[in-house]
């Protein structure tokens, strides 16, 4: 038989079934939210590396230089050499952009040109074909390429593919067609090695070496890495290529943000979960001293409660799982278009781990118990005499200035401290010490807060009396009603803050925006940023736009990936004197005139603010950058950030140092100012007849392409607002929950009043009028935190040097968070407002 | 004619099989300032009358008449507005609002008909002072007796001038001491202030305060007998009254 405190639990819930209902869908809400965010970003890591698994292919052993550069195929002999390796290939293999309609018949973002030695690879992959043939060392301008991309750009055995490089638009005749590639990723072209070597410019040079062993033993392997380990010394690296980790690094710390949020939000889910439950106690009062009267002990009533937090948070956990993967799939399906075009990365089916699966039960459950066990244990000390009072809705005694309010006002004073220190620890710090010292000074302002906004709904709408009443039953319950606002809050702070933030950083964005493409033209490869994929062009084209009548200056960008003190670099050259003339560096340390003069001396380099703090490195230090030709050792002249590469870690040098140790001369990106005088209407045209020739970048306009960034921003900034909404909905379902209940608790009240002659819309204006009172507060509280929040988030971002900020005060979010405020405490109104207008007066008067 | 008057007043819960039948062709008037005491078994129906004289039901079928207004014609809002000029209520729990402190509790039925605050708050305490609570204007329902809150309940029921008081159980949750002088304060109200009364009752020595009592059982009204305020034990008389309709 069902223990009694079963059937007990199982009879309250099924009785009180609004209140389940709201109680539930607290818990489903917060176990959403982290569920879905948490599915969403594995599912893209996965997708990352998969796309390098398959670049791996299945082969033992895969080598690359830890700059992510070409080495000579030297390496490859000594590899080769090494006891224990039954096969060896060298590859020259790159990502090649593909320009906006290039091919006719599809639009692909990117394609891997892959240079390899047919008999060698073939030795250590299977290179199968479903149509003609693989390449063989003797083929010249041949290539394979997969059922996918032929099929994708209508191209047949015998039809030639041509394929964009640094000296021009090159074709391969069609040999082979390979069976459709299983895994995600870049589609690969194969051609002959010697000929990617002469495409890229790097004759003799590979950047991958794969190998596979005579041994599966796996001491035996091991002892083989280590020997190549040693031969090769530390410059080298296995496994996958270290340039991507910089993008596994930002999307863990997107984690980490998500993580945060999902926590917040599953705090939120408490908050409203521990209202509820504290409410049921109050209202059952003398339920519960009949029980203690007729036997019941202490701990039975604990399980009872328990007993029903246990059962809604079992329903509201596998509910929340199963919404929540069904958001984290939905977003990820959106994602996905965006993901494959900017990144060339293909996404698949959401990913749930085992382990998160148990940390969202686990954090469920945990916190609908953990919210349920103070009322609990407070509802096993009621007394039997509980039973012989009369009920009624209880008002909260206490005094004002509690132990908890003097904690607060210590935490906010310690939060202001902080502020004022600018230390981004203390700052940080005092952002959750602001955020507690609200949460515990709430209930000593609900009263003086309610008076306040009271009067002014009193003047606008809320006569005859509802003001009063409502201001009365909201300060009747501070507790309560600040635990409602506290949930209120941390949504709308959130809003706030990341509005501040978005608005500081749009600021910022903008003047560096101005500042490093300014130029009057520009010409651009597909991806901006992500320079080891973009294919440039030689010297060449730069000197014939110079040589155009009415250029001023042109300026030059060229790329090579590499490592300093281990961590993965963007290292770009300029030419010191061009550079400045037509774009620009934002200084942190140093300045424009001395910084570019010693660019142009020696080994020196600019870093920008990520990298400086990154590589925790100022201005006059020396780093290590490991570069085809060794270890060097360069000399910091500077720390400053432009706009394109802000949020990589990024140095400048010379273009002389960079043909010198990484053999790089391709131009990637190239900056054009008109001479003072000359007229671009004249000039334009034969620029561009120029370019048209170089598919591979865009001509814009300095001017367009900042309108064009600026548009992609506000794009992305617009999902953002999207996800922050949904942040805020927590906030919503607390007032409801809240208001629900208030009336629930107060029925006879309402019976009261009701037949004292309170007509139904006097009734709805009340509880109307709770609701913004309650929203004012919460808004009000999430005014303040927001705004601290904010400004800590911009001083964290100052910190790691990604952008130069400076704080704008997020008036936006300010009015967002406002509006929605105002139209969650109405939505909130609505359906408690309408249940109570609507109630029966004799039944609410024998209501207990 | 009567203040209030009721013809072959019937209400009938549920249905079919269910059908209860709470009050069965039940009429009464009561004249403007009478004093009332309906009485009768629990369960009799009494509760019953004074909700559908009050407003707070409809009956199944049958009228009732306050000041000459069918209550029966009168939608949601209108019927609202009468019970908010027309008639006060008292209930056996207080219900009072307990954010508010007895002032405001008392202004509360001015209020809500829209009088300005100022005006209402007068109202209540001059209301309050007469029954007695001049020094406990500003406290709150917890900081009252019982017999305090029943009578702040008293004072926010004849705040709006009502013609009419509807008491139920008034006494049935107070000591002997303050149900007399709850008792006392409703015949005050009758015969001072000349507002009619109709009280529920079970207690023989509070219904002996009324002019007259209506029993009720099973849901009819069985007996009216009328008492004289002279000094005459009245108490006896209904007490006797009540046991000879038991049998």
């Amino acid at each position: 038989m069902m223990p009694i405190q079963l059937t007990l639990a199982a009879r309250y819930l099924w009785g009180r079934k609004l209140r389940t209902f709201l109680t539930t869908l607290a818990i489903v809400f917060g176990v959403l939210v982290i569920f879905s965010m948490n599915i969403l970003l594995p599912t893209m890591m996965q997708a990352f590396a998969t796309s390098l698994q398959s670049a791996a292919g299945q082969v033992d052993l895969t080598i690359t230089h830890k700059s992510g550069e070409t080495f000579s195929t030297r390496v490859l002999d000594q590899i080769e050499n090494v006891d224990g390796i039954r096969a060896a290939s060298g590859t020259l293999e790159r990502p090649i952009n593909i320009p906006a309609n290039f091919f006719r018949n599809a639009n692909i973002g990117a394609v891997t040109l892959i240079g390899l030695e047919p008999k060698a690879a073939q030795a250590l992959r299977d290179y199968s074909v479903k149509e003609g043939r693989f390449l063989r060392d003797t083929d010249t301008n041949a290539a394979a390429l997969t059922a996918g991309l032929a099929d994708t750009l209508g191209l047949k055995l015998g039809d030639e593919i041509p394929i964009p490089t640094a000296q021009g638009v090159v074709r391969f005749k069609i040999v082979g067609i390979r069976p459709a590639q299983a895994l995600p990723g870049n589609e690969p072209v194969y051609v002959n090695l010697p000929q990617a070597q002469k495409i890229f410019g790097l004759p003799n040079r590979i950047n991958t070496v794969e190998a596979n062993y005579t041994t599966t033993d796996a001491a035996q392997r091991a002892q083989i890495e280590r020997t190549i380990q040693n031969l090769l010394g530390p410059d080298y690296q296995f496994g996958g290529l270290g340039t991507s980790s910089e993008l596994f690094a930002s999307m863990q710390t997107a984690q980490t943000i998500f993580n945060v949020l999902g926590f917040l939000a599953l705090f939120m889910g408490g908050f409203i979960i521990f209202n509820t439950f504290r409410t049921i106690v109050a209202e059952r009062r003398r339920d519960i001293g009949m029980l203690r009267a007729v036997g019941a002990s202490r701990g039975a009533i604990m399980s009872l409660f328990l007993a029903e937090g246990l059962a809604q948070g079992v329903v509201g956990v596998a509910l929340g799982i199963a919404l929540g993967y069904l958001a984290g799939a939905g977003i990820t399906a959106l994602a996905s278009g965006a993901m494959e075009q900017f990144l060339h990365v293909k996404i698949g089916a959401p990913i749930v781990e085992p382990i998160l699966l148990i940390m969202t039960i686990g954090l469920g459950l945990g916190v609908t118990l953990a919210s349920g066990l103070l009322p609990a244990w407070n509802a096993s000390r009621v007394t039997p005499l509980e039973a012989l009072r009369p009920s009624q809705a209880d008002v909260e005694k206490g005094k004002t200035w509690s132990k908890k309010t003097i904690a607060g006002v210590t935490l906010l004073v310690m939060a202001v401290g902080g502020l004022l220190s600018q230390n981004i620890s203390l700052v940080a710090l005092g952002g959750f010490a602001f955020l507690c010292g609200l949460i515990l000074v709430a209930p000593a302002l609900v009263k003086p807060v309610a008076g306040l906004f009271g009067a002014l709904l009193t003047l606008l709408f809320a006569r005859q009396g509802t003001g009063d009443l409502a201001q009365g039953n909201l300060a009747r319950q501070p507790s309560r009603a600040a635990i409602t606002a506290s949930a209120t809050m941390i949504g709308l702070a959130i809003i706030v803050a990341a509005v501040g933030l978005i608005t500081s950083i749009t600021g910022g964005i903008n003047a560096v925006l101005a500042k490093s493409l300014g130029s009057d033209y520009l010409l651009v490869p597909p991806a901006v940023g992500v320079w080891s994929n973009d294919v440039g062009a030689s010297s060449t084209l730069a000197d014939r736009l110079r040589g155009v009548y009415g250029v001023g200056v042109v300026s030059t960008l060229r790329f090579a990936s590499t490592t300093i003190n281990t961590e993965a670099v963007n290292l770009l050259g300029v030419d010191p004197t061009a550079f400045p003339q037509v774009s620009g560096l934002n200084f942190i340390q140093g300045n424009p005139q001395t910084a570019f003069a010693q660019l142009a001396e020696g080994r020196t380099i600019i870093l920008n603010g990520i990298a400086a703090s990154q590589l925790k490195a100022n201005l006059g230090d020396t780093v290590k950058i490991s570069s085809p030709e060794g270890e060097q050792s360069y000399r910091v002249v500077g720390v400053g950030s432009d706009f394109i590469n802000t949020k990589i870690m990024t140095a400048y040098t010379s273009q002389q140092n960079l043909k010198r140790d990484f053999l790089k001369t391709e131009d990637i990106l190239i900056q054009i100012n008109l001479a003072p005088g000359a007229d671009a209407a004249q000039v334009e045209p034969r620029l561009k007849d120029i370019a048209a020739k170089y598919p591979q970048f865009k001509f814009i306009s300095g001017k367009a392409y900042i309108q064009e960034n600026q548009r992609l921003f506000n794009a992305s900034f617009s999902v953002f607002y999207i996800v922050l909404f949904a942040f805020a909905l927590p906030s919503l379902i607390a007032m409801l929950n809240t208001l629900a209940i208030g009336v629930i608790e107060r029925t006879r009240e309402i019976g009261m009043l009701r037949a004292i002659g309170a007509t139904r819309k006097q009734v709805r204006r009340t509880i109307m009028t709770e609701a913004l009172l309650l929203a004012a507060l919460g808004t009000a509280f999430g005014l303040l935190g927001g705004l601290y929040l904010g400004y800590v988030m911009v001083l964290g971002m100052n910190a790691s040097g990604m952008y130069p900020l400076t704080y704008s005060f997020p008036l936006a979010g300010i009015l967002i968070a406002l509006a929605l405020g105002l139209i969650f405490g109405v939505i909130a109104a609505l359906f408690p407002a309408r249940q109570a207008a609507n109630m029966n007066i004799i039944r609410a008067l024998r209501y207990e | 004619m009567s203040l209030v008057q009721t013809q072959d007043l019937t209400k009938v819960y549920g249905a079919g099989d269910m059908a209860v039948t709470a009050l069965d062709r039940v009429n009464i008037r009561v004249a403007a300032g009478e004093f009332v005491a309906v009485m009768g078994p629990s369960g009799c129906g009494k509760s019953t009358l004074l909700h559908l004289i009050g407003g707070l039901d409809r009956p199944t079928t049958g009228k009732v008449w306050i000041e000459n207004v069918s209550l029966g014609e009168l939608n949601d809002d209108k019927l609202t507005a009468l019970r908010r000029r027309k008639i006060g209520f008292v209930f056996q729990f207080f219900n009072l609002i307990p954010v508010l402190d007895a002032t405001e509790n008392a202004a509360l039925p001015l209020m809500l008909d829209g009088t300005n605050s100022a005006q209402a708050r007068a109202r209540a305490r001059e209301w309050l002072t007469r029954v007695g609570l001049e020094k406990r204007l500003t406290n709150r329902p917890d900081q009252l007796s019982g017999g305090q809150q029943q009578r702040v309940a008293i004072a926010r029921a004849l705040a709006a001038e009502p013609a009419l008081v509807l008491a139920d159980e008034p006494t049935g949750n107070l000591d002997t001491r303050a149900a007399d002088e709850i008792a006392g304060l409703l015949r005050q109200v009758s015969d001072e202030w000349g507002r009619a009364v109709v009280m529920v009752t079970h207690d023989p020595r509070i219904a002996a305060y009324a002019d007259r009592i209506v029993f009720i059982k099973d849901g009819k009204a069985v007996d009216e007998t009328k008492l004289k305020q002279d000094g005459s034990d009245n108490a006896a008389l209904v007490t006797g009254r009540m046991h000879a309709l038991a049998e």
